[in-house]
């Protein structure tokens, strides 16, 4: 009886949901249904934010929510607990700042989803930080996959989705209007790999002319070779070798021996770390000489890379979007601020969430009110030069897409720093370790 | 352009599989058992032997002294307290399944424990002689590879000396010929599967050795190997040890030369069609007896 009420009672809410906006107009229909929800939340004297009348200046607001979804469990959980503290730093740092002075000095709270990676989990948490927490915003992520699903879901609640981390081109490239992406997109970091070279080979007189690709055979080798095989040909090179392997294999020495035989200037490759270990030694023992070793992060970035490889990596070259050592406003400071209070260092995922939550507070800042349509008008609008996400990016702006327009990448170097192998920032010039500069072309 | 580097290469890793499925024929030779915990207690060695080395730093090689005795104690127990009860319950079966389960369940637990004990990351020995590189011509191979290919003709030979010309190797293949014979004849045939589970898991130490200064170790490296070992055996011939040298050593080639013409994804579905063409002309394997 009680289950059969509840179902005409929803069904009416439902009807009449539809019938408001079927009457009223896109904008005004997404403030009825956010009013009529928030009426509840507060007669049931939650603590969540108490909407005031709007004046014209700005709403007084005492607590602004922000829907955080990250995986919190699961195989990327540790990624997500970095992601976690990154986030609760710089908010202690803006609340204790005074909050968002245009809404009368109102304080963040986040409110953490577990997405446990896993992209349908990801949408009944997206849900729920709607529905029930009733956020003003959602931020999060960390696997493409959740966010392709996740911000369907904010898109269609007209929530506004700050994507800090994920790279996938797709995010940004489906015309949503709530969804705003920091993150580069995956194919920049190829276009910037070869811009790197191209910089190279100009300034040190360098003639480089053939490239070849060494590639893991699932998505992720397949779409880097895709963007490759765009930005090689454009720059005036030609690819001579694209050699697939299958991850798991047993011998990379073939490949190291095919690549020997076609004789390239550069060698490009994408790897996890075990036939990036592999693939590095067999070079090096197969005599594999370029003009220059340049790696894809993955694998090359790996904590235990260079225990594997040891010397025989010395001059290869990586790219990434930070670095502990990258010459960047803010980036020590807040490194070292971090390590104190956590233990251990920030990686580039951490820094993204970090500088995204000053993007955010900036917005809330500007928009002066928590209403979603304000907040992404104000997030579409940002143009920030000032702050503590320059250790990110300089400035930050997002286009059209909600794409943010500056792909922060830097090209580090594997060099020898007091007898241990490290990765030195060599590139951009204006942001590299000072004192060292990219030792090209290869010469070891 | 010159094949000699693919050839060298591809030679030289090929005898480490060859190795790798010796320990594997021999088992099945004799027991008519299909060990699937052979990748596993090769990663055990390797494991084992990285965890010395880390600690002492001494060479890699030396170290046959404590993981092939280990190893062999270890593959004799497996055969006495794991094996032989399954095996004696299921004696009337004309394909013993329980055995099959036995030794996948027994893969797994290894893997676990490893992956407890050990973690996930990758390591690797980096020895003195680790980046050494001998150039012949326009060729290079690494010095472990080349120790690699001297220790593995030598331990082969050695083996097939001991199956051929020793007392205990004889009661082995007398076994692996018909069982219940080779008991009317009074071996003890409990007693010598578990000496050929023993001398499977040493071949398997110095296999792991013999791999440490040049490969990585992991909780999941066995099952790299153990794909390998497989083709190889069926290649070779069941329970022929000249077979399982033999057979790895042309894997080896192929999966180095072929991929001198096309794309190294491509080389393992090449492998798997010379190894469908072998048993079509001639399914006992290159160097096996019409009895199998």
């Amino acid at each position: 009886m009680k289950k059969a009420l509840a179902m005409v009672l929803a069904l009416a809410m439902a009807l009449s949901l539809a019938a408001c906006g079927g009457s009223s107009g896109g904008s005004s229909s997404s403030g009825g249904s956010s009013s009529g929800s928030s009426a509840p939340a507060a007669s049931s004297g939650s603590s969540s934010s108490t909407p005031a009348a709007p004046s014209g200046g700005g709403e007084k607001v005492d607590e602004i929510l922000i829907g955080n979804l990250l995986p919190l469990s699961g195989t990327a959980a540790s990624l997500g607990k970095i992601g976690q503290q990154a986030r609760d730093m710089a908010v202690e740092e803006i609340n204790a700042a005074g909050g968002i002075k245009s809404m009368g000095g109102a304080q963040i709270k986040m409110i953490y989803a577990d997405s446990k990676g896993d992209s349908a989990e990801g949408v009944t948490q997206t849900e729920k930080l709607i529905t029930q927490d009733e956020v003003q915003l959602i931020t999060g992520c960390y696997q493409s996959g959740v966010a392709m699903a996740s911000t369907e879901v904010a898109e269609r609640y007209q929530i506004p989705y700050f994507v800090p981390v994920p790279s996938d081109d797709q995010i940004t490239a489906r015309g949503m209007k709530y969804i705003f992406r920091l993150a580069e997109k995956t194919s920049w970091r190829n276009r910037d790999q070869v811009a790197f070279i191209k910089d190279m080979a100009e300034k040190t007189g360098t003639e480089v002319k053939t490239w070849a690709i060494v590639y893991e055979s699932s998505s992720w080798g397949q779409g880097a070779l895709t963007a490759l095989q765009k930005y090689i040909p454009e720059a005036g090179y030609e690819i001579v070798l694209e050699e697939p392997y299958n991850t798991g294999t047993t011998d990379l020495t073939p490949v190291c021996l095919k690549v020997k035989e076609a004789n390239p200037d550069v060698v490009l490759m994408v790897a996890y770390v075990s036939e990036a270990a592999l693939m590095t030694n067999g070079f090096i023992e197969q005599g594999v000489h370029p003009k220059a070793f340049i790696a894809t992060s993955g694998g090359f970035a790996d904590p235990t890379y260079f225990d594997l490889v040891g010397d025989n990596c010395e001059y290869f070259f990586d790219i990434s979007t930070w670095e502990p050592d990258v010459n960047r406003p803010y980036s020590e400071e807040t490194n070292k601020k971090f390590t104190e209070k956590y233990g251990y260092g920030m990686n580039a995922e951490a820094v993204k969430a970090y500088s995204a939550m000053y993007i955010i507070a900036d917005a809330l800042e500007r928009a002066g009110s928590t209403d979603p349509d304000a907040i992404c008008a104000a997030l579409a609008e940002t143009n920030l030069t000032e702050g503590p996400q320059q250790m990110y990016s300089s400035e930050i702006v997002f286009d059209e897409t909600g794409q943010m327009i500056n792909a922060p990448l830097v090209i580090s170097q594997f060099r020898k720093v007091d007898g241990k192998m490290s990765r030195v920032s060599v590139w951009p010039e204006a942001e590299a370790r000072p004192g060292w500069s990219a030792e090209f072309p290869y010469n070891k | 352009m010159s094949l000699m580097p693919s050839i060298i290469n591809g030679a030289s890793m090929g005898a480490i599989y060859g190795l790798i499925a010796m320990g594997l024929t021999l088992i099945f030779g004799t027991m008519r058992v299909t060990n699937f915990a052979h990748g596993a207690m090769l990663m055990l060695a390797m494991i084992s032997a990285y965890s010395i080395w880390a600690v002492t730093g001494i060479n890699p090689y030396l170290l046959i002294i404590i993981i092939g005795p280990l190893m062999f104690v270890l593959g004799y127990c497996t055969q006495m307290f794991l094996i032989r009860p399954v095996l004696r319950a299921e004696s009337d079966k004309n394909d013993p399944i329980g055995v099959l389960l036995l030794t996948a369940g027994f893969s797994i637990v290894l893997e676990n424990l490893a992956l407890m004990i050990f973690g996930a990351d990758y390591r690797m020995a980096q020895t003195s002689f680790s980046n050494t590189v001998f150039t012949f011509g326009n060729s290079s191979l690494s010095a472990p590879r080349l120790f690699g290919l001297i220790i593995t003709l030598g331990v082969s030979a050695l083996l097939w000396v001991f199956l051929q010309r020793t007392e205990p190797g004889r009661q082995l293949r007398a076994t692996g010929q018909d069982r219940n014979t080779a008991a009317l004849m009074g071996i003890n045939s409990e007693q010598t599967f578990a000496v050929a589970f023993g001398i499977s898991c040493a071949l398997l130490a110095v296999a792991g050795l013999v791999l440490l200064p040049f490969y990585y170790v992991s909780p999941s490296v066995g099952g790299v190997f153990q794909t390998r070992a497989f083709i190889v055996v069926v290649l070779g011939g069941l329970g022929s040890v000249p077979g399982a040298l033999v057979g790895g050593i042309i894997i080896g080639l192929i999966e180095t030369i072929a991929a001198q013409f096309m794309t190294a994804s491509v080389t393992s579905v090449l492998i798997y069609l010379v190894f469908l063409i072998v048993l079509f002309v001639k399914p006992s394997g290159l160097f096996g007896t019409k009895l199998d």
